[in-house]
């Protein structure tokens, strides 16, 4: 009997790894090391070189603190039945505290509406090019390197799980603020997500800004403006119509002052259905009121049969299994 | 490399395979039972096979239920219908724990009472059809469709209890099992 259960829990142990392993469904958006430190394809040595090509299009001279634009661009996209194809950004590649933010660069948005080095998307059938776009916040002065990976499967059937990266990293200069330069304060946090059905009031923070102007645009439509309202103190504000259906709304700012003419990157909002949200351990709770109640339940209503009485009751029948 | 979806595929064919099974022979044990259309001297072999289907249907369930959460996008429980799933196989669960314990209780002469007889075959099948439906459910949240649909069930509304409410129906029902479990006097 001991052998027995040690059998299992070693089956057990062996059929594990294999449930998470490869995930051709996705793992959702997330903060990744690269080729999620083994995490999502297995180990490095499992997956197979990705044939898509991934070029990374990034100013080389950024100034500390302000946003920037980084964009991925997947050529080449191969992807299993479901058109799933996870782009990374990264600033390394060893698969160890190699995000961007271990780098000190702050992810404000991507253009999947996410906030992660990680980003999923869905490829349709015959899509061969996909781009993502990341907003970033510069680190410190200095030289800095990024680098863009892939994750996708195949539809040939094998399973395989495949990684792809840039040829070379782009390099980044991150240089010292000129102090007129009209600019978004550090502190400000640009919203990345909405409700549908309600407007966005974006309340922006600046530096040596004496005037503004706003656009935005549904997901790469047509650019319209938004009026922006001086509160004083470099605060401004100004509203983002709502949005009937899950879409991404891109905005930014070009700003004006004594310095040169700035202007932000485009700054992804999207919106979203209402998240259902519950309380879990009172559906846990309530999971198992309900397992033991419809088993003592029924219990209870055979409990008028009388049991059997001189005879084993383990024994089905016993009259074919006794001498 | 087999994912959790193609292993969750695998151990819900399983799951469902036995519990179809399991439903037949119980609804054959029941019209046996009853001495409908002559299935009279076919009862031990549908008891044997409905009992031991739906023993191998629960076994084959915990391996269902860990490669469908392995297999499913989104953290936790995210979607009414998932909550509803869990609610409703539970409640699976538990019925075929009942019917199973009062067939290991009873014995084969369970069947020779007439409302054990009735019970029984009505508990088995309950049991299958609520494994059904939350089957049903698993495609409809995956694909967006399945067989049941027809039914226009409820998904999207979920009867969640407050927690208190929980535990105490759950207190009863263990003070209940042991109250059970107890000989009666003689």
């Amino acid at each position: 009997m001991k052998r027995v259960a040690i059998l299992l829990v070693v089956a057990a142990l062996l059929m594990a790894p294999s449930f998470g392993a490869a995930n051709p469904n996705g793992v959702g958006e997330g903060t990744f090391d690269a080729q999620c430190g083994g995490a999502c394809h297995g180990d490095a040595d499992m997956n197979r070189t990705s044939p898509s090509t991934v070029s990374l299009e990034v100013p080389t001279e950024v100034y500390e603190g302000l946003l920037t634009s980084v964009s991925v661009t997947v050529t080449g996209v191969q992807t299993t039945s479901t058109g799933v194809l996870g782009i990374f950004l990264l600033s390394d590649v060893t698969g160890a505290e190699d995000t961007p933010e271990d780098d000190g660069w702050t992810i404000v948005s991507n253009s999947e509406g996410g906030t992660q080095n990680y980003a999923e998307v869905v490829v349709a059938p015959g899509v061969m090019t996909h781009t993502v776009e990341w907003t970033l916040r510069a680190p410190n002065v200095g030289e800095y390197q990024l680098h863009a990976a892939i994750h996708h499967g195949t539809q040939d059937g094998s399973g395989a799980p495949f990684f792809g990266v840039t040829e070379a990293p782009a390099e980044v200069e991150v240089q010292p603020v000129p102090a007129n330069l009209p600019r978004l304060s550090d502190d400000f946090q640009a919203p990345v997500l909405r409700t549908l059905g309600e407007s966005t009031t974006v309340r922006l923070s600046t530096e040596a800004v004496s005037d503004l102007e706003v656009e935005w645009r549904v997901d790469g439509g047509t650019v319209r403006t938004a009026t922006a309202t001086s509160e004083g103190n470099g605060v401004w504000t100004f509203d983002i119509p709502a949005s009937l259906e899950p879409v991404v709304v891109e905005w930014r700012v070009h700003l004006e002052g004594e310095g040169p003419k700035q202007t932000t990157p485009w700054l992804a909002l999207q919106s979203e259905e209402p998240k259902f949200t519950v309380d879990e351990t009172a559906a846990y709770v309530q999971a198992f009121a309900i397992l033991f109640v419809t088993m003592v339940a029924f219990m209870s209503l055979q409990r008028r049969v009388a049991p059997p009485t001189e005879q084993p009751k383990i024994l089905p029948f016993p009259n074919e299994v006794m001498p | 490399m087999v994912s959790a979806g193609t292993l969750h595929v695998i151990a819900t064919e399983l799951a469902i395979g036995a519990y179809a099974t399991a439903g037949v022979a119980f609804l054959l044990a029941g019209l046996a039972s009853h001495g409908l259309f002559g299935l009279g001297r076919h009862l031990r072999t549908a008891d044997l096979a409905a009992h031991f289907a739906l023993t191998f249907g629960l076994l084959a369930m915990p391996f269902a239920m860990a490669t469908g959460i392995s297999s499913s996008p989104g953290d936790g429980i995210d979607h009414p219908l998932l909550i509803n799933k869990m609610l409703l196989g539970s409640g699976a669960i538990g019925l075929a724990l009942g019917v199973l314990l009062t067939r290991r209780r009873l014995g084969a002469g369970l069947w020779d009472d007439r409302a054990g007889r009735r019970w029984q075959s009505l508990g088995g099948l309950g049991a299958v059809g609520l494994v059904l439906i939350t089957a049903s459910m698993g495609g409809t949240y995956t694909r967006g469709e399945s067989l049941l649909d027809v039914l226009s069930l409820p998904y999207d509304v979920v009867p969640l209890m407050p927690m208190w409410l929980s535990m105490a129906v759950l207190g009863l029902a263990l003070v209940n099992l042991v109250l059970i479990r107890k000989p009666r006097a003689a």
